[in-house]
């Protein structure tokens, strides 16, 4: 029932939002922000499986706090979200200030633009890490019409430019823990806010997903995001009980080798919660760690040998690929099947792979492939989104 | 008499690399027990499948690179020191392992963008084949430009001195091109960089069989002219030789070794200085004849030893080979040159 009466709470900036969305991007701008910042607020992110950040609602601003739930550490980064022409409250003093609604967005890495994208305001995007690696027809088109700018990865980051840019938000790729320690000091010292959106070491799928909600406070689009990301949670959940209910669990191999090192998901990754919810059967499903574990060949021959099914295999794109790495793989059973499925579907031209990307705020269509991968009889196999059959 | 020890300690280190070739196949992550690995070593029928899968293409051809690298190695490294008389030579000294490094970054990080990468797929070359002919192609490169110096050159401490100058060039390109690549493709690139005798299998064992012995049997006929060598350019000269054209023959012979292995192995440190010293301190001769047969027996008898250690039975892990190399090598070297106190061979 609350989501019911939020909902319609929520209407009216709803109606508003996607009226403001038609126009022309010019106009919008000035109107956005006075709509927007005299109805902050008015929604609320709750954040139900993400454990990285947490956003808390006042009357005149939001604190996002960013958590660092991997080390013994939970308290690192916070931000004051304060509407355009606010007055900061004097009881967070020497917190950074993002102004909100933030109209352009710098972002490092592919599953942010994949965040953004879902959000709804992939347009807000002025800069990326490298254009190279671009899924999103939008930011494509933004890229060749010179509406976007490489800014450079990691080290290589070019604040001279950043700081000229002066996005409202630069989100880095970078552990809390990191940027806490004054990692680039140089960029917050110019006013560049730098938020580390670490949602790569969420260890569950819907978990990742929910970072959308960081996006939606810092662009005063929760009504819509909470609405989407809601629809995301309920089909995921629907899926994973079908899973659940599968008679089978077909066993799974990950990944490949590579000089000699095979690097498997970790029992409490992601990617194996993802296994379990599409009911699959995973040799190392058991082991302890939310990265990968690095396995030598011969500990993984044995299951790969007999394996139903072998995912996620990098960049090779068919089975002339497969076997180009190695002789040995062809005696591997999902080999003589025809059983590899790799998640390389929507590649673009430019070898760009939308998995990545959109992949992050939308498990439940990764679900939903694995599913129909590994249980035909519980989904229709004839469309997969992301995932292909090796040939 | 020092010709007969000599002889029968070469035959005692056979032996030893026999056992250690046996161990190697023997032990991994999986237990086989030590019947079943013979049975399935000796014998073509075989019960289980997955044992003769793991013994047959994992650790066989992993052992016989063991032997292939260890081999090419300690000998190049060894023609590197006599030929620039310097203790510190190794096969790296030209910047031929730096050259295969740079094919390889070529491929992986260079054209940079997984874009390139995909056009070269376009083509049909992929995989490890691509990577093993880019640094080849590196390494070649480096080879014919150190060789065409080496025509020109008449010092052998010019040389030496201009081979670490394009092995710094080459690296600092490589470095560039590190800075501006992705991290995925970087990541990819230092798994290269540590090293592996795991990757080379089938017809990439046979070309990388083929290429070290060529250069083994070069460096064996080339060893009366290392032998001169060592007494000072002047001296072989008196003895009739051309000291141009036996460095050519050396360069030539050594960069075959060091380039391929390089290619199909990555970068294996440490085995390519470390060896040459362990035998003069174990042969105390300087007689190349010697010491070229006992520098492949006792690389390999090392670098099979230190892939044992990479993967003791029941770890799931395999370290790379480098990282072990270095930690096993090296107290090793110290403690035989602390009871020798001076390099008599140089």
């Amino acid at each position: 029932m609350p989501i019911n009466s939020r909902l319609r709470s929520f209407f009216p900036a709803i109606v508003i939002l996607s009226f403001l969305s038609c126009g022309q991007p010019g106009q919008n701008k000035s109107a956005a922000t006075s709509s927007d910042s005299s109805s902050l607020s008015s929604a609320r992110a709750t954040i139900k499986y993400a454990k990285g950040f947490r956003i808390d609602y006042y009357d005149h601003y939001k604190i996002l706090s960013l958590l660092d739930h991997v080390g013994e550490k939970t308290d690192t980064l916070h931000y004051l979200l304060l509407p355009e022409g606010g007055t900061p409250p004097s009881d967070h003093p020497g917190l950074p200030v993002i102004t909100i609604p933030v109209k352009s967005l710098v972002v490092l890495s592919s599953s942010h633009v994949g965040l953004t994208e879902f959000a709804g305001v992939a347009d807000r995007i002025t800069g990326l890490g490298s254009l190279k690696y671009i899924n999103s027809p939008l930011v494509r088109q933004r890229i060749k019409a010179g509406a976007v700018k490489e800014v450079g990865l990691d080290n290589s980051v070019n604040n001279e430019l950043l700081v000229a840019m002066h996005p409202g938000a630069l989100l880095t790729m970078s552990n809390p823990d990191a940027a806490a320690a004054g990692k680039n000091k140089t960029l917050a010292e110019a006013g560049v806010p730098l938020i580390p959106v670490s949602e790569w070491l969420e260890t569950t799928p819907l978990g990742r997903a929910e970072w959308v909600k960081l996006v939606a406070a810092l662009v005063n689009r929760e009504d819509i995001v909470n609405a989407k990301f809601d629809s995301v949670e309920q089909e995921y959940k629907k899926l994973a009980a079908i899973g659940a209910g599968a008679a089978t669990h077909p066993s799974v191999i990950i990944g490949m080798p590579y000089k000699g090192s095979w690097f498997m998901p970790a029992g409490e990754s992601y990617m194996v919660q993802l296994l379990n919810d599409a009911g699959a059967g995973y040799h190392w499903k058991d082991s302890k760690g939310t990265g990968s574990l690095s396995l030598n060949f011969e500990t993984v021959a044995p299951e790969a040998l007999k394996a139903d099914y072998w995912l996620n295999l990098g960049t090779v794109d068919s089975k002339t690929d497969i076997v180009a790495r190695d002789t040995r793989f062809t005696q591997f059973a999902p080999f003589k099947k025809g059983t590899i499925y790799n998640n390389t579907l929507r590649t673009n031209d430019i070898g760009s792979n939308d998995y990545w990307e959109s992949g992050t705020a939308n498990p439940q269509l990764i679900l939903a492939d694995l599913i129909r991968i590994m249980h035909p009889d519980l989904l229709p196999k004839d469309s997969l989104y992301y995932y292909k059959q090796m040939k | 008499m020092p010709v007969i020890s000599s002889k029968v300690r070469l035959a005692g280190l056979l032996l030893l690399l026999l056992l250690a070739f046996l161990l190697d196949i023997s032990v991994g992550s999986v237990k086989i027990p030590l019947g079943d690995v013979f049975r399935i070593l000796f014998s073509s029928s075989s019960g289980d499948d997955t044992w003769k899968f793991i013994v047959e293409k994992i650790r066989l051809p992993k052992a016989c690179t063991a032997v292939l690298a260890g081999c090419g190695l300690s000998v190049s490294g060894l023609q590197m020191q006599t030929l620039f008389r310097n203790p510190l030579a190794d096969p790296s000294v030209l910047g031929i392992t730096a050259g295969a490094s740079l094919g390889v970054a070529m491929v992986m990080l260079a054209g940079g963008s997984i874009a390139t990468l995909f056009a070269i797929r376009e083509l049909g070359v992929s995989g490890s084949l691509l990577i093993t002919v880019a640094a080849c192609l590196g390494a070649g490169l480096i080879m014919m430009v150190v060789l065409l110096l080496s025509g020109r050159l008449r010092d052998n401490v010019l040389m030496l001195i201009i081979g670490i100058m394009i092995g710094s060039i080459t690296t600092s390109i490589i470095s560039i091109w590190q800075y501006f690549s992705a991290p995925e493709e970087v990541k990819d690139y230092l798994l290269w960089l540590f090293g592996s005798l795991g990757g080379v299998t089938g017809g990439q064992l046979l070309i990388l069989s083929t290429v070290t012995i060529l250069g083994l049997i070069m460096a064996w006929l080339s060893s009366k002219m290392l032998d001169a060598l060592l007494l000072g350019e002047n001296y072989a000269r008196s003895m009739g030789l051309n000291p141009q054209r036996a460095r050519l023959i050396i360069i030539c012979s050594s960069s075959l070794l060091a380039g391929s292995i390089t290619a199909f192995c990555g970068p294996i440190g440490f085995v390519g200085i470390a060896v040459p010293h362990i035998t003069r301190q174990l042969f105390r001769t300087s007689s190349h004849r010697i010491l070229v047969p006992a520098c492949c027996l006792i690389g390999t008898l090392l670098l099979l030893l230190c892939d044992v250690l990479s993967q003791l039975p029941g770890n799931q892990t395999a370290l790379p080979i480098n990282i072990i190399t270095a930690l096993i090598g090296s107290p090793v070297v110290i403690t035989l040159l602390l009871r020798q106190k001076n390099l008599n061979a140089f």
